[in-house]
């Protein structure tokens, strides 16, 4: 039997059975629907990742302190709650006189309870040196930074993420006002605009930043610092800058042995990499969940197509006597199967680029991300490819049983 | 033509074993018109099904044309059957919601007949059973006795020398029938062999040899000089 005439009878066959044909590619429909709108939201969440970790520069290079092991993937020793104590201000400025460096600035972090009047929250502050507004770029939505001098001088002065700011103050204008963070007074500078802070936002908007002196030695009383940043200059390379901070501070530290360093230097990029890929794991992994839906609405054409052997078993009789051979009715369920699988899958990639639309107005009305719609064709591509090979798996049993019945067997059938 | 020895065939159900044919011999002639006449359960249909290729039998040999089916393999049989033979069941077998043209086309998209071919050939069948102008409407729309033509048609549209026919007017009343069966006669007219099983005395009057079967053994085997044709017979 020519292809052609194959695929024209299992089309027909298909159109002879529409409601049990619409009901076999539902699960089809179902399956490649949320595997497209997996793979779209965890494309846009990648692209928003990268796109909020640039804005905030891609010459950033930031120092922690403790050696990190081999895995990049295991957390610094500061996140499991390990105090280490080796960045100090020697650290920071000797990276300061390093002229491949535009500017540096130091991070050290506390909790303690902020009140303003009658409201107290618990939160956490930030001590920065004055230059770190010089390498973050934080937007105010009123009032502004502090500076060096402020950090030199001790002075009182606070910046509130957008969080905190609207809990202490609500309506009120923070500028200018007194808060108390751990019986000390500041007076509030800036507050940062949630806008700006994109995908930080989360994790600053409730924050309050105040001078680097005063937190160290006012608030903690320590010498260390819990982070440095630090801004490459120009016409370097960033990668050659790490470099020349990794040598910096193994003299300054005395280590010798590369594999005993007690910090670690990541650039922007290798934490841009470091987020892409954990992405893209989750991506897969929860694509991987969505796959097992695929498989069931396989097992669905499976079990379909086994009864339609069965129903059309005098049918299969009938051809097989006038003169079809059993690769002639192996190919019909084949291609029947195959046809609904692919039908399926493109009914399953319009309703998964529908959903994902629907995520995308919902997330840009509700949220202040700089969400993208995305359907990447490399995932339509698979999704149709997928549903042939879905089709194809679970089409081919039902098929060898149609293709393997006696004509003679077939034609008596009652 | 076809010549068959000593056929055996065996049934096994549930542990039981029926014996449908019991070594029949038998010889058709190219142009032969033969009525397979007996009993239910004589083995009729058994032995036209073996005739036919449509099943093999458990022992004897059996040569069509001159090739011998033990030498064949399955897609052979589904070849010959499709080139060279014609068959016409008792229940129709039409794919009901296709077509008139589309059943009669379908033993020709098994076939090597190419696409612009078919159109004429399904034409010329479907108006040698005299239904041109049902040409479009679907099959099972159509009354027992056009059913039944349009099986005849789908028989003939590969131009076979051999017509199968299994009980054809057993579905149809007497009217119908005797339309089914002027087709068959004037088929064999045109130098076609028919080979049909029926217990139906008036309808087997059409054929010019009577092989009897009871227990799946050949009772007689005549050729009766006179055969009744048309439509008045039918009805004495
Ligand atoms: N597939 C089968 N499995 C088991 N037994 C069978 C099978 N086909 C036929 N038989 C048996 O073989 C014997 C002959 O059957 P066959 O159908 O050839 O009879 P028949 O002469 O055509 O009868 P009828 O006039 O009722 O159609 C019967 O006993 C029947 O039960
Ligand atoms: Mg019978």
């Amino acid at each position: 039997m020519r292809f052609v005439d194959t695929v024209k009878t299992a089309s027909a066959g298909l159109r002879h059975a529409k409601v049990r044909s619409l009901l076999t590619i539902l699960g089809i429909v179902i399956g490649i629907a949320s595997v497209m709108l997996l793979m779209s939201i965890g494309t846009s969440a990648e692209r928003l990742i990268v796109d909020q970790v640039e804005r905030f520069g891609s010459n950033l290079i930031s120092i922690q302190p403790g050696g990190s092991s081999s895995s990049r993937f295991s957390p610094p020793p500061a996140v499991l709650g390990i105090v280490i104590k080796t960045l100090n201000e020697r650290d920071l400025d000797t990276i300061r006189r390093e002229p491949s460096v535009a500017g540096v600035s130091a991070e050290v972090r506390g909790s303690a309870r902020v009140i303003f009047e009658n409201n107290d929250l618990a939160t956490t502050y930030i001590g920065v040196t004055g230059e770190y507004f010089d390498i973050i770029n934080l937007e105010f939505e009123s009032g502004g930074r502090f500076t060096p001098f402020d950090d030199d001088s001790a002075a009182p002065v606070a910046i509130l993420g957008p969080g905190l700011a609207d809990e202490l103050f609500g309506e009120r204008n923070p500028i200018g006002k007194t808060i108390r963070i751990k019986d000390k007074t500041f007076r509030v500078v800036g507050v940062i605009s949630a806008e700006g802070l994109g995908l930080l936002g989360s994790a600053m908007s409730d924050m309050v930043l105040i001078p680097m002196s005063v937190a160290q030695k006012q608030l903690l009383g320590i010498n260390y610092y819990n982070e440095i940043a630090v801004k490459a200059a120009d016409g370097y390379d960033v990668e050659f800058v790490k470099s020349r901070i990794i040598s910096l501070l193994r003299q300054n530290h005395r280590i010798t042995d590369p594999d005993k360093d007690d910090f670690t230097v990541r650039t922007q990029a290798e934490a841009l990499d470091l987020l892409g890929t954990v992405t893209s794991v989750l991506t897969l992994f929860l694509t991987a969940i969505a796959s097992i839906s695929l498989i069931v609405g396989g097992i669905g054409v499976m079990n379909i197509m086994l009864v339609s052997v069965v129903e059309r078993t005098r049918e299969i009789g009938l051809r097989k006597a006038v003169g079809a051979t059993n690769r002639d009715i192996l190919m019909q369920f084949l291609v029947e199967a195959i046809m609904l699988s692919i039908v399926g899958g493109i009914a399953g990639i319009a309703l998964g680029a529908l959903l994902a639309a629907g995520v995308y107005v919902a997330v840009t009305q509700f949220s202040t991300f700089d969400w993208a719609f995305a359907m990447p064709a490399s995932a339509i591509l698979s999704a149709v490819l997928v549903a042939s090979v879905t089709g194809i798996i679970f089409g081919l049993y039902p098929a060898r049983r149609a293709a393997q019945k006696a004509p003679i067997e077939a034609l008596r059938y009652e | 033509m076809i010549h068959a020895e000593r056929l055996v065939k065996d049934y096994a159900t549930g542990g039981a074993r029926t014996r449908a044919l019991d070594h029949v011999n038998i010889t058709i002639d190219p142009g032969e018109f033969v009525a397979i006449m007996g009993p239910s359960g004589s083995g009729k249909s058994t032995l036209l099904h073996i005739l036919s290729f449509l099943e093999r039998p458990t022992e004897g040999a059996y040569q069509f044309g001159g090739r011998d089916m033990t030498s064949l393999a399955d897609a052979d049989l589904a070849g010959i059957r499709n080139r060279e033979l014609g068959f016409v069941f008792q229940s129709f077998n039409l794919l009901g919601r296709s077509s008139v043209y589309e059943n009669v086309e379908l033993p020709l998209l098994y076939s090597a007949v190419p696409p612009r071919e078919r159109k004429a050939k399904v034409e010329r069948a479907v108006g040698a059973v005299g239904l041109t102008d049902k040409l479009l409407v679907e099959a099972s729309r159509l009354s027992g006795g056009q059913k039944q033509r349009v099986a005849i048609a789908r028989a003939l549209v590969n131009d076979p020398q051999v017509i199968f026919a299994d009980e054809p007017t057993g579905n149809l009343d007497s009217a119908s029938g005797a339309q089914v069966m002027e087709i068959l006669e004037r088929l064999n007219n045109e130098g076609r062999t028919i080979i049909l099983v029926t217990h139906e005395t008036y309808t087997a009057e059409y054929a010019d040899r009577h092989i009897r079967l009871r227990d799946g053994k050949i009772e007689s085997d005549s050729k009766p000089g006179k055969r009744r044709t048309g439509i008045d017979g039918f009805f004495k």
